[in-house]
């Protein structure tokens, strides 16, 4: 085999790219692993994880400086000082904003493997027929039954903790056992179980894993999973697939390696390999395979598509359909509410959880009272005393003061809705030639918005959290909708679709680009619909389910 | 405390959102780093201010959380300029006043004096910062509404006028001794690996908080 001759090349080392490799490289094939990146090594790289919180100069502020750097970051909350170096430098990768859009990039190895939710649900029956039933987006082209067993098999090796809690519309996996929930929490799931049409408040499902797996120790509860965690307590590429990959011996991975086009040849109408730009020497290499998987994130996975046009293609690789960078999805979030907790004064907890509990999708579903919305949400939150008593206002400075603070407050309870956002067609990205970013490449702009759909039930959200919230005995409760610019909810997807026609989609029920079938697209950019659950459990599942269906074909020499 | 709930309770204790700029939109490009006179002497007074607000008691106080190094490092990294600048004049106001109204230097004066002096400021940056808001509450839902109209390209924040002197030497001294070594162990209480999760755990009136 040539140097630069691999049988599959897999583009970006997130949580797809990571499956991906480790897929390919177990089933026998030799696979080169690009990541536009530099390297972050499991534990050695993760500089501040060790680190105890009065050591941070700055406490976890952001400087002035970073301020100007990462606008966009300071959007939201994720601007503090532990992980400002995960985030892509802005001004070298610019993007232009049409419409809102915030966009959170870690270009470096592993990706936002490390800095994820952790929070990993299947999705039902119902939301893979849901754009065939209410006629948004397309229909997926394939069911609940298709992604079951890979469901199994990644929660299997990533690790999940959960409750089987049997509900209907929210499989079961294979889970650890489950995270706890607190007494206050268990308490108020009582209070709204039969409230209403019933409320279902279960342990969060997360990649956090409770008993050792594989060479990995079990979740230390220190809550500080963004640093990365030495533990290896929770799923990422370094900890899990990455290792997996390597230990075949199959695997090459190439940091610092930025993919610019996928080569396509017209006659065999099929891709040949990749053109990668070398962010160390600034020179180009070419890099040849059977198979591509395409695993850079959504949107950039998307980029590559557009940034690959041909005279064939002239909109970009999977272009035909019209479809290519349209339909961008994400979920609600930057909406919830809090409220105070009577009682429980002489309880407190010992650790610190990655995660709450987990108010399953009630809305639209048999039971639910008329709605002027379609689809659906859920919620995340938690209940904890780690504030301060109301009364320390009164205290001005001194003993008092001090003496205040240093005891805690009342319990307090809230949550964050996540919802579903639908796939509309003018809701889109594409090339803006006119801005480069620091490598002279075309950027992305964005010009996607929530709709009549998503603010309706933006409203209901806000409505029915506060009235379970009122209905579990809480006081004091303060509603928020901050607004949601797309983007926000970090779960941006949808801009390379599957489908069931090439005239209406990007990809196949394999993830087969219609037009390249030797490109498979696993990541974010796959998605039909958006589900309200988080998306990362999904993408796993589908990149393990095309990665089989690929080599089989290799096998089969259909590719 | 979790550092959001710390924010929001430094917030609750001094009026006002926490000084060091949580602008989203406009507004955060300063990047120049001012001098504002963070001399030995400087610092021992900062540690001396901070130690009157949270003072020594059965634990350490500001003093040995080192709170004048962290001011420094805070407002010099963290802080806009305009705020450098309120925070670097204030710093001299505040010795000037003192030696107006007791005849000798903070530095020279008794804890009581110290504590007294304090107190008299904490209620002129409260006047201070509701004087403020009633003249910014306008302008701001002027600006409001204004961008409910316009362009989101257009839109800007509104940026009111700064805090008293006084508030962000109190939010300095909490913030950071509330996230030092004594103050988080000694204060409060706090587990580095805690290694488990109990949600039921028998609490008694006087027990310290978590630090985190």
């Amino acid at each position: 085999m040539a140097d630069n001759t691999f049988d599959a090349i897999v583009i970006g080392s997130g949580i797809s790219g990571g499956w991906a490799a480790k897929e390919l490289c177990e089933k026998g094939l030799k696979v080169l692993m690009l990541e536009r990146g530099a390297d972050h090594k499991h534990i050695v790289d993760y500089k501040t994880a060790a680190k105890m919180p009065w050591e941070f100069e700055h406490r976890g502020k952001t400087t002035q400086q970073q301020r100007a750097d990462y606008p966009v970051i300071h959007r939201g909350w994720a601007a503090n000082e532990r992980v400002m170096d995960a985030w892509v430098p802005e001004k070298d990768a610019p993007y232009v904003e049409e419409k809102p859009f915030t966009w959170w990039r870690v270009y470096r190895m592993g990706g936002r493997s490390v800095l994820w939710g952790r929070h990993s649900y299947r999705w039902n029956e119902l939301d893979f027929e849901a754009n065939a039933k209410d006629g948004f987006g397309v229909d997926w082209p394939i069911r609940y039954n298709d992604v079951a067993p890979w469901y199994d098999y990644v929660e299997k090796f990533a690790g999940i903790s959960g409750a089987k809690d049997g509900l209907p519309y929210l499989p079961d996996g294979q889970f650890m056992p489950p995270v706890p929930l607190n007494i206050v929490e268990k308490d108020f799931a009582k209070k709204i179980k039969y409230w209403d049409t019933g409320r279902h408040l279960i342990n969060s499902r997360v990649a956090n894993i409770t008993q050792p797996h594989y060479e990995r120790t079990n979740c230390q509860f220190r809550a500080r999973c963004w640093e990365g965690c030495m533990f290896g307590g929770y799923f990422s590429t370094q900890s899990a697939t990455l290792p997996a990959a390597v230990k075949t011996n199959n695997l090459t991975v190439r940091p610092l390696s930025l993919v610019t086009k996928i080569l396509y040849d017209r006659d065999r109408k099929k891709a040949t390999g990749v053109e990668v730009l070398d962010a160390v020497d600034n020179k180009t290499y070419e890099f040849n395979a059977k198979i591509i998987f395409v695993c850079a994130s959504a949107l950039n996975s998307t980029w590559l598509l557009f940034n690959s046009a041909t005279d064939v293609w002239p909109g970009g690789l999977g272009s035909s359909s019209g479809e290519l960078g349209h339909n961008v999805m994400d979920h609600h979030y930057n909406l919830g509410a809090s409220g105070n907790v009577e009682g429980y004064e002489d309880k407190t907890d010992y650790g610190r959880r990655p995660a709450g509990f987990y108010i399953t999708r009630f809305a639209n579903l048999p039971g639910d009272k008329k709605r002027d919305f379609v689809r659906g949400f859920g919620y995340q939150g938690g209940a904890s005393r780690r504030g301060w008593s109301n009364s320390i206002a009164e205290l001005n400075i001194g003993k008092d003061l001090k003496e205040g603070l240093s005891e805690p407050g009342e319990w307090r309870i809230g949550a964050t809705g996540f919802g579903e956002i639908l796939p509309h067609h003018d809701n889109k990205i594409s090339l803006d030639k006119t801005v480069k970013d620091k490598w002279g490449l075309p950027v992305l702009k964005m010009d996607a918005e929530l709709k009549e759909n998503e603010i309706k039930m933006r409203a209901a959200i806000k409505e029915d959290w506060v009235a379970m919230l009122e209905a579990g005995g809480i006081k004091n409760i303060n509603a928020y909708d901050n607004g949601h610019a797309m983007g926000h909810g970090i779960h941006e997807m949808g801009t390379a679709r599957m489908g069931r026609s090439a005239k209406t989609s990007v990809l196949n029920g394999n993830n087969q680009v219609w037009d390249a079938p030797n490109v498979f697209v696993t990541d974010g950019a796959c998605m039909t619909s958006s589900s309200c659950v988080n998306p990362s459990l999904t993408y796993m599942a589908l990149t393990a389910r095309a990665a089989d269906f690929a080599v089989k074909e290799l096998k089969k020499m259909n590719l | 405390m979790e550092r959001r709930e710390l924010l929001k309770m430094v917030a609750l204790l001094t009026g006002g959102a926490v000084i060091g700029g949580e602008l989203f939109l406009t507004g955060c490009t300063n990047t120049a780093k001012n001098d504002v006179g963070f001399t030995p002497a400087n610092i021992s007074l900062l540690d001396e201010i901070g130690e009157t607000i949270i003072p020594a008691t059965t634990t350490p106080g500001a003093k040995a959380a080192k709170i004048g190094e962290f001011m420094k490092v805070y407002v010099t990294d963290c802080y806009t300029p305009r705020d450098q600048e309120v925070f670097n004049n204030g710093v001299v106001s505040l010795q000037d006043g003192f030696k107006k109204a007791n005849n000798k230097s903070f530095m020279e004066a008794t804890p009581q004096q110290r504590h007294d002096f304090l107190l008299t400021l904490e209620k002129e940056a409260k006047a201070h910062n509701t004087k403020r808001d009633e003249e910014d509450r306008p302008k701001r839902e002027a600006q409001e509404k204004l961008n409910s109209t316009i362009s989101w390209k257009d839109q800007k924040v509104f940026e009111g006028q700064p805090s008293h002197y006084y508030t962000m030497l109190k939010q300095l001294t909490l913030l950071g001794f509330f996230t030092s070594k004594t103050g988080m162990t000694e204060t409060l209480r706090h587990v580095a690996v805690p290694g488990r999760y109990d949600g039921n755990v028998p609490y008694a009136k006087g027990e310290k908080a978590w630090a985190e």
